[in-house]
């Protein structure tokens, strides 16, 4: 046992030795090493500097509001709110979708604004090559290099004769892939090591949540000993390893630069969306047919008219205690609300089933499984975007029906003369948004368990696959 | 001809090589699939969009446009549709298309509020790009090169041929060349026939079609000549190959990426919010101030209505549509000055091309398909001047108080979808031929010596 342990590590040791030796590997991993710190003080640097950008926004726009004069409360829900998106403390690692969802939403009555100034939108063509963050970096070019290290780890030596006189001395197949698979395994462990100190470092400082940072170091250290050890399997398995290069750079061709580029233009072909304007036109119509408030005849408003006499028991609507016209706004309020989160909910549900499409080839390439677990645990997903707006919209409806009822109480139902107002120390009873930052480990558990699983189970079968294979090989030599 | 003949028959015996060729036939193909299926989808919702919007229109007709009808709530509710159908090329090259709207409805308010919603889009199906001709021949076609040069001249060495093909009198020196041209022009047919297939199902213009074919053959003739240089050197094939994989890396993925990072870094855009949140101070302060005010700032830009009765109660629609125009006024170097900075992106993104042909490709590939930033941005500048139109025609029934009729609504300004900005723009076109000669001239000095040094081996 102990000897068997001894030639693996026997055997690692001389591979690490041989790609010291390489000069042309030691210059890709030190490159690669130097563009992952970085792309990792770049992206702390960017993410600071967006968020502080935004925060002040945020601030002047709060205070503009705050500094309004005195109004008709009815004004100010024209006047609206100003709310920018927060970035998460990971958004420096993945920045995820950021670029491409809009970071700002203006907030009004009877309307949903959508999010708008997208970084994508502003950029030239650029921005479409890659962002160059740490997630990048390790998602898209460190398999690259894990590859041109390891293709030729049993291959070249099959080449050069020396597998036969290692397996003739006594090595046993198995032991040779569990030294080589150690001593991958040690490549892995250093191509990763900046980006996720910078982590951890992250982490430790309070800076970044602990747990998904966590989970983030592991995800990202399983996807890189998947290809590690599907360079080793392909090495194990073809004859040349010049073969083995190229089977091992068309998979990374296929599952890192093809496939999400080609599934995309399947979901969207699969399952169409409605534009806004459809949308909003939709909306419209549906609150034509719900009731017209302008409309006496109109039977929804007459028979909200009765009720509301009713509950105040008077005759007239000029006998109401409050104002007539804000009720009518409140209730106008609540019908639009009510298909405004309607059809946002709908939307979240095709955008739902349209990455859902994508998502599944996770299964065929574990980059797409990466990728969104990556996003997910840094809270730049799509999901943690709907839930920024969403909040959002609870609370666009808030702020309006405060100021509606303001209008209902503070305006008189009569004689209120031509230009009613109400004191501008209202403005400041409202209250601004505020994010609550969404913990991913509740928003995104299932997604990041099932991410997982798939990169788990991808390094799994590629192990089983390396330990048939290496049976193989002592079948072969024999 | 019989040599090049043998030549083909041996370039396709060698898996490698056929399989890469035909693989690049075939994705450019899908690519090309991919992209007219993309515009055609557009142009899908384009229709769709115009069946909702006359269904819309006609329901405020019924509403508004009454014999004693207010031309004030008639504009108020009234949107009118503006489209941006995507260019013949479109499909060559889908650009930003996916995350920029081409269709926007604005109405008589103030054009900075309205000018910038955004469509909904799914972010993460156009995160990593778009599957079209311009991605497989910025990053496919340069490895499809690699894979079959970076063996040229190390395969005959491994195989033992080498020197006896540079002794050989006749073909000694012709073998390289005539072996690299059969190459170029092998990945440029695969590249070319579906873009040619693709323009013609589009009806795509011919000078267009042409300078994305002549893009297409400067980029690939620099990859190759960037191939054949390495091949020349000498080395191993395995070394030639990692070679050229890093430079790929380099030039198509890493370099653009910082070049983004910097571009960005440096003009930064935030003007966008700017702009929108001063529109909204200037409209909002407007119910505050006396209306001369507002009316004063108006009738420096229509003097027209100057002599029309002062707006004397609370609330007039002339004054309410005034209002917005002055809005939109107060906002015009913040505008400007986002729109410059916008361009200024574009602008070094262009010159980035001298030094990297991949931006340069991009650059051509997208103006000459107008699907860019700078097309997004003729594209509001025409729904800018639609807004004119629409001011022009409703301010006489509100400033001269007109019924606004049934009748009326049929005369409303149409939306006519701007003329293309398309333009094949001269300096990344020459960006990319410099670059190709140097590299190319290189390549082939590089091999002119191979012979006589293979020879003394």
């Amino acid at each position: 046992m102990n000897s068997r342990r001894m030639k693996i590590s026997r055997v690692a040791a001389e591979e690490w030795r041989a790609l010291v030796r390489n000069r042309v590997a030691m210059i890709a991993s030190l490159t690669l090493a130097a563009l992952l710190v970085t792309s990792a003080l770049l992206g702390v640097e960017q993410r600071n500097a967006t968020e502080a950008t935004r925060a002040r926004y945020q601030a002047t726009a709060d205070e503009a509001f705050d500094a309004q004069p005195d109004r008709h409360p009815h004004r100010m829900v024209h006047y609206g709110q100003f709310v920018f998106r927060p970035l998460s403390a990971l958004a420096f690692f993945d920045p995820g979708v950021d670029g491409f969802t809009g970071n700002t939403v203006f907030l009004e009555g009877h309307r949903q604004n959508s999010a708008n100034f997208s970084e994508a939108r502003q950029s030239s063509l650029l921005l479409r090559f890659g962002q160059l963050t740490p997630a990048f970096v390790l998602q898209t070019l460190a398999p690259l290099l894990i590859v041109f290290l390891a293709f030729g780890a049993v291959a070249r030596e099959r080449e050069q004769g020396i597998l036969r006189l290692l397996l003739a001395q006594g090595l046993r197949p198995f032991e040779l892939a569990a030294g080589k698979l150690w001593a991958y395994a040690g490549v892995v462990a250093a191509i990763a090591a900046p980006a996720l100190l910078v982590l951890a470092a992250a982490a430790l400082a309070g800076w970044a949540p602990p747990v998904p940072s966590l989970l983030m170091v592991s995800g990202y250290l399983v996807y890189l000993s998947i290809w590690a050890v599907a360079a080793l399997l392909v090495s194990l398995l073809v004859r040349r390893s010049r073969d083995a290069l190229i089977v091992l750079v068309a998979a990374w061709m296929g599952g890192v630069i093809l496939a999400p580029r080609i599934l995309p233009e399947l979901a969207v072909a699969r399952i169409p969306t409605p534009t806004r304007i459809e949308t909003d036109v939709a909306i419209h119509h549906e609150l034509k047919q719900i009731g017209d408030s302008h409309n006496p005849e109109d039977p929804y408003f007459s028979e909200f008219k009765a009720k509301t006499l009713a509950r105040y028991g008077v005759e007239k609507v000029e006998e109401l205690p409050v104002q007539w016209a804000g009720l009518v706004g409140m209730e106008g309020e609540r019908l639009t609300s009510g298909l405004f989160d309607r059809y946002a909910r709908e939307a979240f549900a095709r955008e739902a089933e349209q990455n859902r499409l994508v998502r599944r080839f996770g299964v065929l390439s574990p980059l797409i499984a990466v990728r969104q677990l990556s996003m997910s645990l840094a809270a730049t997903d799509t999901e943690s975007h709907q839930d920024f707006l969403e909040q959002v919209e609870r609370h666009r409806y808030a702020f309006v029906q405060a100021l509606n009822l303001m209008q209902v109480t503070k305006i008189p139902n009569r004689n209120a003369g031509a230009d009613p107002r109400i004191s501008a120390d209202h403005w400041k009873t409202l209250p601004s948004f505020t994010y609550q930052r969404p913990d991913v480990l509740l928003l995104a558990g299932d997604r990041i368990r099932d991410n997982l699983l798939v990169l788990v189970c991808w390094l799994a079968a590629l192990l089983v696959g390396c330990g048939l294979a290496a049976r193989r090989l002592g079948e072969a030599t024999r | 001809m019989n040599v090049w003949k043998a030549e083909l028959r041996l370039l396709f015996r060698a898996p490698l090589s056929a399989g890469a060729l035909l693989l690049l036939l075939l994705l450019t193909s899908l690519s090309v699939a991919a992209g007219l299926a993309a515009t055609a989808r557009q142009e899908a919702i384009i229709e769709r969009v115009e069946a909702a919007q006359r269904m819309d229109l006609a329901s405020v007709t019924r509403e508004h446009g009454k014999p004693d009808g207010d031309a004030g709530s008639a504009a108020y509710y009234t949107f009118h549709l503006t489209t941006d159908p995507p260019s013949p090329l479109a499909f060559a090259a889908l650009g930003q298309r996916d995350v920029q709207p081409y269709v926007l409805r604005v109405r008589l308010l103030g054009l900075q509020s309205q000018l910038y919603e955004s469509e909904t889009l799914s972010p993460e199906l156009a995160l990593p790009g778009a599957f079209d001709f311009a991605f497989v021949l910025t990053y496919l076609a340069p490895l499809v090169i690699i894979a079959l040069m970076h063996d040229l001249v190390s395969g005959e060495r491994e195989a033992g041929r080498l020197r006896l093909l540079v002794s050989l009198p006749a073909s000694g020196r012709g073998v390289w060349g005539r072996r690299g041209v059969l190459r170029y022009l092998l990945v440029l047919g695969a590249l070319l026939v579906p873009l040619g297939v693709g323009a013609a199902i589009s009806r795509a213009p011919v000078t267009g079609t042409f300078a994305i074919a002549l893009a297409a053959a400067l980029y690939g003739a620099f990859w190759w000549g960037l191939a054949l240089l390495v091949a020349a050197w000498g080395r191993s094939s395995a070394a030639n190959g990692a070679a050229l994989m890093a430079c790929w890396i380099v030039l198509t993925l890493l370099a653009p990426a910082l070049a983004n990072a910097v571009i960005s870094r440096s003009i930064p855009v935030a003007q966008g919010v700017d702009l929108t949140l001063a529109q909204r101070e200037q409209v909002h302060r407007a119910w505050d101030i006396p209306k001369e005010e507002t009316f004063r700032a108006f009738f420096v830009k229509h003097p027209e209505w100057r002599d029309t009765p002062p707006v004397l109660g609370r609330f007039h629609w002339k004054w309410y549509y005034a209002m917005h125009e002055v809005g939109d006024e107060g906002v015009s170097t913040e505008v400007a000055d986002y729109r410059r900075r916008l361009t200024a992106r574009d602008v070094w993104t262009a010159r980035l091309g001298w030094v990297l042909p991949a931006a340069a490709v991009q650059t051509l590939l997208h103006r000459a398909a107008d699907s860019d930033l700078l097309a997004h941005l003729a594209y509001q500048g025409s729904i800018e001047e639609f807004h004119t139109r629409l001011r022009d025609f409703y301010y006489p029934y509100l400033f001269q108080e007109r019924p606004f009729q049934k009748a009326d609504f049929e005369q409303l300004p149409l939306y006519q979808p701007r003329p293309s900005s398309a333009s094949i723009p001269g300096s990344p076109m020459l960006g990319l031929l410099v670059l190709a000669a140097l590299v190319s001239g290189a390549a082939v000095r590089g091999v002119r010596t191979l012979s006589s040094s293979a020879a003394r081996e």
